[in-house]
């Protein structure tokens, strides 16, 4: 918004002539915009919130039940569960993606050949997650999956990756892991440019160690940048659906059954007023995810 | 500290594409050896089989169709609507631009789940359920592009565009011949990230279609797998693991070669998203 007004203002002489006209102009270039965020962005969100006050099934006429879906939600111990799972699934993902991505992006800031690297580590990310979801299969199958291959190479006993309930939380979190830390890199490779190089230099002279430097100059000036990263990852994780949906099905046990997962069941049960009614919690509880991180990691800049 | 650095890199890298690797390779083993021997390699082994089967059994050629269309027809109105909105946002004041700007960057917080039960109920009213339109029209908007757009056409001087308005040049006019030549970098970045967002998008097509014909082949693929959950595989199910590899290899392939030829614009696309998010 800062940027905003400073555009607005600095530029503000120009548009004065420009002003006098009826502006229709703008009004044309935005029009594709308005018009498809109002028919399936605005208006979608509105009847959502509104049938998440009704009981619908997805015929007939609305009929008002009040707060039913939600008391029924916040009682529900299926919903606390895929919360609670989601839960898991960012403490497994979120903390090892920064300190990861922290780590890499340090050591390919300075490192030559860093195209060839940058695009190694991205290409996990483009790749279609759904044709790597069926590769998740393959490889983490208890019986003939070549991690337990591995594993049983190293003289270690075969886990029940997809079986186990603990087992299939750490197979789908290592899949999220493998596809997005790439791109939490890049984003703290372009953070961690903007830092000019005779800081670093300075440090050295006053004889700051390479440990000392990470922690006083790295990380407090790309706080900005991390907490993008702590968001985007938690936005990831809240939303998680084609992962656990294709390579666990939300099982076994409904141990992967992540939040999208179970708003999901409640279109294929025809829930439709309890689905919508889940669809406003989620985002409640994603929004203040968001915000609370920005707010931690921006109480630490500023201290 | 050197060493260390690349020797950390390198491994970071071959974690990346190891999972990659082993799919492609795999995909050319015949089944069993999948299962004994999953890190063999042995070349007078390689065979075509799993391919061939494969595309007896899976309706590929329709998935690749049903995407291609999509991609395209999504893709065009992405690349169109995002600088024509941000043009408007970058390069002109008008009432309710405020009010307008700031959806955009709501739009950009908004769980995509959220829109997937009312959108679906709106595809139903409108008879769209299972058709193209339900999968190109509400996605072709993208805040995201939108907002980047902006912050590459602000770049663009005025008096570029007052200098061709002075020449007699309507709005549309400025827009097509200086803005849209000006941004081409931005542009053929927007267009990278938006090709792989909707060839691998799963989500909405996976709720808005059900029938075969229009099926996307994430879609597809996805479909493969719970036959294999579900254990419907009789008796013949190494086989269908070499199909499931094969399968994704296929998929895998046009976005790679889309991502190798212009990565550079990928990761630049990627870091705008950091250094104006």
């Amino acid at each position: 918004m800062a940027t905003l007004t400073e555009a607005t203002t600095t530029r503000r002489a120009a548009h004065r002539v420009r002003r006098r006209r009826i502006p229709v102009a703008p009004y044309l270039f935005v029009a594709p915009f308005v018009l498809v965020f109002a028919a399936f962005s605005a208006y979608p969100i509105f009847f959502a919130l509104q049938l998440s006050f009704t009981n619908w099934h997805g015929a007939g006429a609305l009929k008002i039940v009040g707060l039913a879906n939600y008391r029924y939600l916040l009682t529900s111990p299926d919903f606390w569960q895929s919360m609670a799972t989601s839960g898991v699934l960012w403490l497994l993902v979120v903390p090892a993606q920064v300190l990861l991505a922290l780590t890499i992006a340090v050591a390919l800031r300075k490192a030559r050949f860093r195209g060839v690297f940058s695009a190694a580590l991205i290409a996990p990310f483009v790749t279609p997650l759904v044709a790597m979801a069926q590769v998740w299969i393959i490889l983490f199958d208890k019986d003939f999956g070549a991690v337990n291959h591995g594993l049983s190479a190293l003289g270690l006993p075969a886990i029940g990756w997809l079986t186990t309930a603990a087992g299939a939380k750490v197979t789908v979190a290592l899949l999220v892991l493998w596809r997005t830390t790439g791109y939490a890199v890049i984003l703290l490779l372009a953070g961690l440019s903007t830092i000019p190089s005779d800081v670093y230099e300075a440090a050295t002279i006053d004889g700051a160690g390479a440990w000392h430097q990470f922690w006083s100059i790295t990380v407090p000036l790309v706080t900005r940048t991390l907490s993008f990263v702590v968001v985007i990852g938690t936005l990831t994780v809240f939303q998680l659906f084609a992962e656990p949906y294709v390579v666990t099905g939300g099982g076994p046990f409904n141990a992967t059954r992540t939040a999208g997962l179970y708003l999901y069941k409640h279109i294929t049960n025809s829930d439709l007023g309890l689905g919508a009614a889940n669809s406003m919690l989620l985002v409640l509880m994603v929004l203040a995810l968001s915000l609370a991180s920005i707010r931690l990691l921006r109480s630490r800049e500023d201290s | 500290m050197k060493p260390g650095r690349y020797g950390l890199l390198t491994l970071a890298g071959l974690i990346s594409l190891a999972p990659l690797l082993w799919m492609a390779v795999s995909s050319l083993k015949p089944g069993a050896d999948i299962i004994s021997s999953p890190f063999s390699f042995d070349p007078s082994h390689l065979t075509l089989t799993n391919f061939r089967t494969m595309l007896d059994t899976i309706p590929i050629g329709t998935g690749f169709r049903n995407t291609a269309i999509v991609v395209l027809l999504k893709g065009a109105l992405t690349m169109l609507f995002c600088p024509m909105a941000g043009f408007a946002f970058a390069k002109y004041t008008f009432p309710g631009k405020r009010v307008l700007f700031a959806t955009v960057l709501t739009t950009l917080m908004l769980p995509t789940l959220v829109l997937l039960i009312p959108l679906l109920l709106e595809m139903s009213q409108l008879g769209w359920v299972s058709t193209f339109q339900a999968l190109i029209l509400p996605g072709a908007i993208d805040a995201f592009g939108v907002f980047w757009m902006r912050q590459v056409i602000l770049a663009i001087p005025d008096e570029l565009l007052d200098a061709a308005r002075v020449d007699g040049a309507g709005e549309l006019r400025i827009f097509t011949s200086i803005v849209l030549p000006v941004i081409r970098p931005g542009l053929a970045a927007l267009g990278v990230l938006t090709f792989i967002n909707i060839y691998n998008d799963f989500v909405w097509p996976v709720v808005a279609v059900n029938d075969e014909q229009h099926q996307t082949l994430q879609v597809m693929l996805s479909a493969l797998a719970q036959n294999i959950r579900s254990g419907q595989l009789g008796a013949d199910w190494t086989s269908v693991w070499g199909q499931l590899l094969a399968a994704s290899t296929v998929a895998a392939i046009p976005v790679l070669i889309v991502f190798v030829v212009l990565q550079r614009h990928l990761i630049k696309g990627v870091m705008a998203g950091s250094l104006k998010g």
